[in-house]
């Protein structure tokens, strides 16, 4: 796959637009999803996926064609995130950390470890409670995750996409996945 | 709890695909007798299989050409900026 859209690639940097419609085609699904685990809003995912294909599309020359498309695009579309959660930001919301904590938040304080009664999770798609466990983690949890579980990108394609050290991407991976392991282990 | 954190460390790097063959048998033998950490990688595990689940999240029918319609025109001429 990859060998044809570079392919692709080549023919968009020639100047062949029609050539991107085929890459947003084959990326489409993964990018709105990515965006969409991070900033829970559907609608919001939609628009910064639309926005990060454009601007892969104006930036498309500094491309490196060594390196694989779909880290470039992914590091595109979780960089708009970030600005996107960032201006967002309303003065008071659950996951602000709190001060003088190591990653607590006000989520934490309301103890949503708790199991939820069941009757609530009955009711809710199973989708929607994974995903608001995922939103209930500081945002630098959130941005590798998301990268880890939609396209199964290793440790290393990780640290590319989000210009991480290594050892960051291990140990917020392994946090992350430590509190949603709590989270949802009494689903 | 006390034995186990080198091993989550372990459980970590399997999850992760980064684990060597010798601690994933260290890891397998410390899982046949130790129920703590048995039932903590399996936690793990059904974390990750919940998180891999397909997502319900699909692009709309007119995606492609929404993202289209907002591309620069084709380019007709060179635009300097500066």
């Amino acid at each position: 796959m990859e060998t044809i859209i570079k392919q692709k690639i080549r023919q968009v940097k020639k100047g062949d637009q029609s050539a991107f419609e085929d890459i947003v085609n084959f990326y489409q699904n993964k990018v709105i999803q990515i965006c969409y685990r991070m900033l829970g809003n559907l609608h919001e995912a939609e628009d910064i996926a639309q926005e990060a294909f454009v601007r892969a599309y104006t930036n498309i020359h500094s491309f490196d064609e060594k390196r694989k498309f779909s880290t470039w695009l992914y590091r595109i579309a979780t960089n708009l995130s970030i600005d996107r959660i960032r201006k967002k930001k309303p003065d008071y919301y659950l996951d602000a950390e709190v001060k003088g904590t190591e990653g607590l938040t006000m989520y934490s304080q309301l103890s949503m470890d708790e199991p939820l009664p069941e009757e609530k999770v009955e009711s809710m798609e199973l989708n929607d409670y994974i995903q608001k466990q995922i939103l209930s983690l500081p945002e630098k949890y959130r941005s590798v995750i998301s990268l880890r579980y939609v396209d199964d990108l290793s440790l290393q394609e990780i640290s590319e996409a989000l210009e991480m050290p290594m050892g960051t991407v291990k140990t917020r991976i392994h946090r992350g996945r430590e509190a949603l392991r709590k989270k949802l282990r009494d689903l | 709890m006390s034995c186990s954190k080198r091993y989550i460390e372990l459980m970590h790097k399997y999850l992760d695909h980064e684990i060597l063959k010798d601690e994933e048998d260290e890891l397998k033998q410390h899982l046949m007798q130790c129920k703590s950490c048995q039932s903590h990688f399996h936690e793990l595990k059904r974390t990750e299989a919940l998180l891999e689940s397909p997502s319900h999240v699909q692009a709309p029918d007119d995606f492609v050409q929404q993202v289209m319609n907002k591309l620069p025109r084709e380019k007709k001429s060179v635009s300097y900026r500066k």
